[in-house]
């Protein structure tokens, strides 16, 4: 950290005239896309003095597509989900795992059917935002940015790296695995991201001597780009150090497949991206944020088959994550939260699927929450006039738990004010 | 000498943010001393030296000789030239080039081996489509049309998975894209609502009017014509009851497969309806339509799909949309207004014709501005037939298919219905370590490699990194030179 001391001494306002002087500025901003040289950007994280230093680790899993939410929690006395749904309501209610008499969980999550009733699973209901947008991409850019007005460019996750971890730059700060770009929630313009689609793989075809020519090539790269390039290589080699250190240090303890039955399959690979997780927290590597896909949710056609295979392959992939942690000693400070853009529409469609809808429930598991039920299940009498769930609980609560009471930020100045608190976080555990 | 040629071209925006003077940029590389060893090794003594200070600065564009411009349309508007086409189009100039490009039609010709009878018992194999597909782009004899194929596949996603590989139906859209190509958006917006594959992966072969699935109406709005926030939730619903009533067809290889199910009882063989279609587009079916009065955007009265399409094309929001996604692939990554619906007027004037407006883009002050320049990034499959192309390496397509993934693009597969990103999403640490191993991959694998010493004029425009020219001149074989160039910033831009 030495080296780093002159670089240290400089006021953030003048890291953010340098930035722009890298040509990070226009660019970057435009695109919404992190473009800080390495060096700027470990020189802004410890300019903030007063970060977070405690070793909570968030991990999102996004269920792209938009999740059905009737079908994850089923309603399971409501006769109007029946009218709704004469083909997918039956099955769904007949073979729920019952949480209490009126909520279960779909018949694949067995594994967090298990978590739950250890008290390791937090359900929140009925979450959405005011004026919901059914675009796949608008919605999705709502979650990210924590923005329902749709203004903000920066990831609510990359804006908590950006101003407030201080971690002198870590490359594992933030991480994408199973991916090949940098997820919105994580993005920003002062925030070093790291993306690692396989760990298998992750290095130079060409060893030492490529490395070392690329890393002289990628060097004050000009153009609107230059800073982005020279930052993605950077990144790449500081990720494959961490990696080689991370692989020795372990073995996973628990059985992670991808061979998921789906009737088709999607495109990420979640037990695999889990398990990179698993590596990484285990191994020590300082990460504190990371995220991992699955997609295949937007089921607007046979969705009874389709929506169950779903289901067992995360249940499958995030019983194999929490089995290893525990069996490593890690899971104490491990926050896993599902987010989705939107949920599905209450009426089903002529091809036995259903359409963009609005409220869902989210999942967080881990040691770190108080399980049980929270929110409120959307009434399905009362719909809005697109026919769709009314939300109860707006999804920057549920940002501003995981924030506050878990990871110990300062939930206001990346949400940008407070909300409705929903105590889902064991107390005292948090730092803040 | 750098002072009097490199100036020009550091764009007045960049500067004016940055507080950097001109001369500060060019004292700034002088200073490196990079910019002497970027002149002595590109021998450019008496020719404008292309060399330009490093982070902060933009690059120089060589955007004012005229051989430069043919370059860049070649970047951008084909999979990259060599050889007799390269000199061709050099001789010829730009006018003429950008002429010859737009008005020469998609060539047919190549069909896929067993793609038009590929069933549930002879599928498509997935690496074998997306070689023949890779095999067009680099040797194709209408390049434009090619490189319009690809532009179309990230605008009307469909992806292999969903639709499958068990009909030819993935196949027959690709052959659809590339007859329409430079068509008519009209005509090509029918084509695509009616195509197998897309009613099978927007779900609009399982809708009825009785009972409409959205998910077409809605991505062919927000997507595919008018852009998010143009339409409201009304008017996906009236489109998505006015659209419904196709079926997908059925090829008599598919119907001959299903006769010989093994996994059916003969019994049930027999039954198998023996009807196939000729058609290789949708079938209607008027009793599974809507029938009655809709408003969609705006206007009441019964609608069709074809009236449906021809509403969409009344909106004031569809020629921008689409000239906006043209000109973040072709020209900026985000272009003003002006220049939106300056083109979009125009696309709308010419009847919606593709050719007029990839003309009118190309023919743009804009396409040739020097703050334009380098200012595009290559998706991975440009960037990768481009290199097999430099290597005279087509039979490489392997390595392409390999490596594809790692960079975020894998063909016939675009991540969600949005299709590919672009630009600056192409950057990150995976994708670049991808591009990077590709490269040392191919060098290392091509036997006989073509001679390097023009290799950054032909490929780079001459216009180097300090670093990139120095590391240049001090590599000593074609192995070194190589993979300095493809695995340069400058390669992955266009």
């Amino acid at each position: 950290m030495t080296e780093q001391h002159g670089i240290n001494q400089l006021k953030r306002r003048d890291f953010l005239r340098a930035g722009l002087v890298f040509g990070a500025g226009a660019a970057g901003l435009a695109a919404g896309y992190a473009a800080v040289p390495d060096a700027f950007a470990r020189a802004v994280y410890a300019a903030k003095n007063n970060g977070i230093t405690n070793d909570k680790i968030l991990v999102m899993v996004q269920l792209a597509g938009g999740n059905d939410g009737l079908r994850t929690v089923v309603p399971l006395q409501d006769p109007k989900l029946h009218d709704y749904r004469p083909r997918l309501a039956g099955p769904s209610v007949a073979q729920a795992l019952p949480l209490n008499a009126d909520f279960g969980l779909n018949q694949n999550l067995k594994g967090v059917k298990k978590l739950f009733d250890a008290g390791r699973v937090a359900i929140v209901q009925g979450v959405g935002y005011p004026n919901p947008v059914f675009s796949h991409f608008e919605s999705i850019r709502v979650w990210e940015t924590g923005d329902p007005s749709r203004r903000s460019i920066n990831g609510w996750l990359g804006q908590l790296a950006a101003k407030q971890y201080d971690t002198l730059g870590h490359p594992l700060t933030g991480c994408a695995c199973g991916a090949t770009d940098v997820p919105g929630a994580l993005r920003d313009l002062q925030a070093t991201m790291t993306v690692i689609q396989n760990p298998k793989n992750f290095g130079f075809t060409g060893g030492d001597p490529v490395e070392q020519a690329v890393t002289a090539l990628y060097k004050d790269t000009p153009g609107i780009y230059g800073a982005l390039f020279d930052t993605a290589i950077a990144t790449a080699k500081d990720t494959i150090a961490s990696l080689k250190t991370a692989s020795t240090k372990y073995q996973p303890m628990a059985a992670y497949s991808d061979q998921a039955k789906l009737v088709y399959s999607s495109k990420n690979q979640l037990a695999s991206a889990l398990q990179l997780a698993a590596e990484l927290i285990v191994a020590g590597t300082g990460v504190k944020l990371l995220h991992v896909t699955l997609g295949g949710f937007d089921t607007h056609y046979t969705e009874l088959n389709r929506h169950d295979d779903l289901m067992g392959y995360f249940d499958q992939a995030v019983s194999a994550f929490f089995q290893d942690l525990d069996a490593h000693g890690m899971a104490d400070n491990v926050l896993l939260a599902t987010w989705s853009e939107f949920g599905r529409r209450p009426k089903e469609n002529a091809s036995g699927g259903t359409d963009h809808g609005a409220a869902s429930p989210l999942l967080l598991i881990g040691s770190p929450v108080k399980g049980g039920l929270y929110g409120q299940a959307p009434n399905l009498a009362d719909l809005d006039p697109t026919g769709n769930l009314k939300y109860s609980v707006d999804f920057r609560s549920v940002y501003q738990e995981i924030l506050t009471s878990h990871l110990g930020a300062d939930s206001k100045e990346v949400l940008g004010g407070g909300f409705e608190s929903i105590p889902f976080i064991k107390p005292g555990v948090g730092v803040a | 000498m750098a002072i009097e040629t490199g100036t020009g071209s550091v764009s007045p925006q960049r500067s004016r943010r940055s507080g950097i003077t001109r001369r500060a940029v060019v004292g700034a590389a002088l200073a490196g001393g990079t910019g002497i060893a970027a002149l002595r090794l590109l021998g450019l003594a008496q020719a404008p030296p292309a060399v330009r200070g490093g982070g902060g600065t933009n690059w120089i564009s060589p955007l004012n000789r005229e051989n430069a411009q043919v370059l860049q349309l070649l970047r951008r508007a084909t999979f990259g030239a060599s050889g007799a086409g390269l000199e061709r189009a050099l001789s010829d100039g730009y006018s003429k080039t950008v002429a010859r490009l737009v008005e020469t039609p998609p060539a047919m010709a190549g069909d896929l081996p067993g793609g038009d009878v590929a069933t549930r018992s002879a599928p498509i194999k997935l690496a074998q489509l997306q070689g023949w597909l890779l095999d067009k782009m680099l040797a194709s004899p209408t390049p434009f049309a090619e490189r319009m194929t690809m532009f179309w596949h990230g605008h009307f996603t469909s992806d292999y998975r969903k639709v499958g590989l068990q009909s030819p139906f993935v196949y027959w859209q690709n052959q659809t894209w590339r007859r329409n190509s430079l068509g008519d958006l009209r005509t090509f917006l029918y084509e695509v609502t009616i195509d197998p594959a897309m009613l099978r992966y927007l779900d609009l072969a399982t809708s009825t009017g009785q009972s409409p699935n959205e998910n077409y109406s809605r991505e062919l709005m927000e997507l595919f014509t008018m852009g998010a926030g143009s339409f409201s939730e009304a008017d996906v619903r009236a489109a998505a009851r006015a659209l419904a009533g196709w079926r997908e067809p059925k090829t008599l290889a598919m119907v001959q497969s299903q006769k010989m199910d093994p996994k059916l009882t003969p019994a049930q063989q027999a039954k198998v309806d023996p009807t196939y279609d000729t058609e290789k587009t949708g079938v209607f079916v008027p009793q599974r339509a809507h029938k009655g009065q809709l408003t969609f955007l705006g206007r009441t009265g019964s609608f069709d799909t074809r009236s449906v399409i021809d509403q969409i094309l009344a909106q004031k929001a569809t020629a921008p949309h689409i000239v906006r996604r043209v000109l973040a692939d072709f020209v900026m990554p985000n272009p003003p207004d002006a220049t939106v619906n300056r083109l979009a007027g125009g696309f709308v004037k010419s009847k919606w014709s593709i050719r007029q407006l990839m003309h009118d883009v190309f023919m743009s002050d804009e396409f040739r501005a020097a703050a334009n320049y380098r200012s595009l990034v290559k998706q991975p499959v440009e960037f990768m037939v481009q290199a097999l192309r430099a290597l005279e390496a087509p039979a490489r397509t392997a390595t392409a298919l390999q490596y594809s993934s790692g960079m975020g693009q894998v063909l016939f597969d675009p991540p969600d219905v949005g299709g590919w990103p672009t630009n600056a999403s192409w950057i990150t640490s995976n994708t670049v370590l991808a591009r990077v191993n590709f490269v040392t991959t191919l060098v290392a694998a091509v036997k006989k490699l073509p001679a390097s010493e023009k290799a950054h004029q032909d490929h780079l425009d001459g216009v180097l990194s300090p670093a990139t020219a120095k590391l240049l001149s001090s590599a000593t074989t074609d192995q070194e030179r190589w993979t300095l160039v493809l695995a340069s910033p400058e390669f992955q831009l266009k």
